[in-house]
């Protein structure tokens, strides 16, 4: 699976989350908290991410992501490690 | 912080969402009308999963369900997304006790919310754990707090910007009421201006239903397929509370709250009273039912010739609702109206409460009492019954009863304004 599909899906769930974002056009350099998810939206976001992908990891392991690009990245990466 | 015993304690706004109507118009059309909603519920988490047919205590439960919820387009979708039925249900109430009230442009830290109920999610829950049963490791995060009733107080606090005080209170079936209490004596003291006082919608799952059934309180055994005639408290074929959906928000204030008084407040809270019968089981006890109608009168400085209405807990339970009339009779209250709200609504349980004081306030305004459905014959003592039709008549003094498992009695007198 590539970055951007792993974006995509991102945003799928993202806009579920925070219903305002529905128009947003999502890019790598997006970071969840300024877009107006709050820490209990991130976690969802995070969560139906990680299902839609059926990888369990931790969320330890997705803190060091600064946007959605990273988050993307490090999420392939666990993805093919898995 | 003052304390304000003597002051004279208004009930200013009321919202209310029941099987019978959304909103206080609806609401009082339905009481009038004598309407219900009962029949084979439907609501996701409230059928037995595998129906033995051959089995009566397999058949479906019946009820009155909300069959569409308005909620205000000014509530954002992200608060709503986790939001459980109870927690909507709220919301929308609230809103309209809010606005009925006007409470907006009141400093926020003068305002309090008091939520009747506990465990009033239960269906919610049970739906969640099944979504998830095989996937929990992805159980969504949020599920950390919505399970708590008091997320509840949490969604309305932030919507409607209370920073006074929340919290919720338990006491069974008169949950609703003792919020009520609560939040009078919560402006009484001076805690806080305004306060609200909520009776939850209690989101009964299969689990519940099935054990207010085996345990002999829930009905109907004789009506199971004739949902219109199953709910008929004091009625002599009665055979236990029949559910429904409801929740209803009263906006409890001092009449020295505003700077500018309020103008046609619903009615004074003239007195109010709980005692407890020292018991842990579900009946319901003479001794205090009379203990609280006595002591409601005394503090409203009333006697008893001088109410002329009750509306009465009247749950269609076989002995309950015999206890009851044997408290007015000993009371002397046969004299008063005596309707019961829950013939038409269904019982709310955690919401009761709260839903039958508005269902009193709107009465006490509208000028008429509704009629009590499915009431053919009366159980004894004779009392005065409103039974099938609704009749005129101007309220001036009330009195709302209210008892829950576990030997809780509360009342509230009610006085025209």
């Amino acid at each position: 699976m590539s970055k951007d599909e792993i974006i995509t899906i991102i945003a799928e769930h993202v806009r579920a989350v925070v219903p305002t974002l529905e128009a947003h056009q999502f890019s790598h350099d997006d970071k969840l908290k300024e877009l107006g998810a709050n820490s209990v939206d991130r976690s969802e976001i995070l969560m139906m991410t990680m299902e839609s992908l059926s990888l369990k990891i931790s969320l330890v392991d997705l803190a060091s992501a600064r946007n959605i690009g990273e988050l993307a990245g490090i999420l392939r990466e666990k993805l093919q490690s898995s | 912080m003052k304390n304000y015993n003597r002051a004279e304690i208004l009930i200013s706004g009321v919202g209310v969402t029941s099987a019978i109507g959304q909103g206080k118009e609806d609401f009082v059309s339905g009481l009038l009308q004598g309407k219900h909603a009962f029949e084979v519920m439907k609501r996701p988490g409230r059928q037995i999963p595998h129906i033995d047919s051959e089995n009566e205590h397999g058949s479906p439960f019946l009820g009155a369900e909300i069959s569409s919820l308005t909620l205000p387009d000014s509530l954002p979708r992200g608060l709503l997304r986790t939001a459980s039925f109870s927690s909507q249900v709220a919301l929308a109430s609230l809103h309209e006790a809010w606005n009925d009230a006007n409470l907006n442009g009141i400093d926020p830290v003068k305002i309090g919310l008091v939520v009747g109920g506990s465990n009033f999610q239960q269906r919610e829950i049970v739906q969640t754990q099944k979504a998830f049963h095989e996937r929990l490791s992805f159980l969504r995060p949020a599920y950390a707090f919505t399970f708590l009733d008091s997320d509840l107080c949490g969604l309305c606090t932030e919507y409607f910007g209370i920073k006074g005080l929340a919290f919720t209170i338990g006491g069974a079936s008169a949950s609703g009421q003792v919020a009520i209490l609560r939040a009078a004596q919560a402006v009484q003291s001076g805690e806080v201006d305004f306060c609200i006082g909520m009776g939850a919608l209690m989101d009964l799952s299969y689990w519940e239903l099935q054990g207010f059934r085996n345990l002999g309180a829930m009905g109907p055994q004789r009506f199971t397929g004739e949902p219109a005639l199953a709910c008929r408290p004091f009625d002599k074929d009665r055979d236990g509370f029949i559910y429904g959906e409801s929740c209803g928000a009263v906006v409890v204030e001092r009449a020295d709250s505003r700077q500018t008084h309020i103008k046609n407040p619903y009615a004074r809270i003239s007195g109010w009273a709980m005692t407890v019968d020292g018991n842990r089981n579900p009946n319901s006890s003479l001794d205090g039912e009379v203990r609280v109608i006595e002591k409601a009168l005394s503090q409203a400085g009333l006697k008893t010739n001088q109410i002329d209405y009750i509306n009465s807990h009247g749950t269609g339970s076989v002995t309950g609702d015999q206890i009851e009339v044997d408290a007015f009779s000993i009371c002397g209250l046969n004299d008063a109206f005596i309707n019961a709200t829950k013939s038409l609504t269904g019982h709310g349980l955690s919401s009761a409460g709260a839903v039958e004081v508005i269902a009193t306030l709107l009465q006490m305004k509208a000028g008429f009492l509704h009629p009590t459905k499915n009431l053919e014959n009366p159980v004894e003592p004779v009392c005065n019954w409103v039974s099938h039709k609704s009749i005129s008549h101007e309220i001036k003094n009330s009195i709302n009863m209210s008892m829950g498992f576990g030997g809780i009695n509360t009342a509230i007198c009610l006085q025209k304004y």
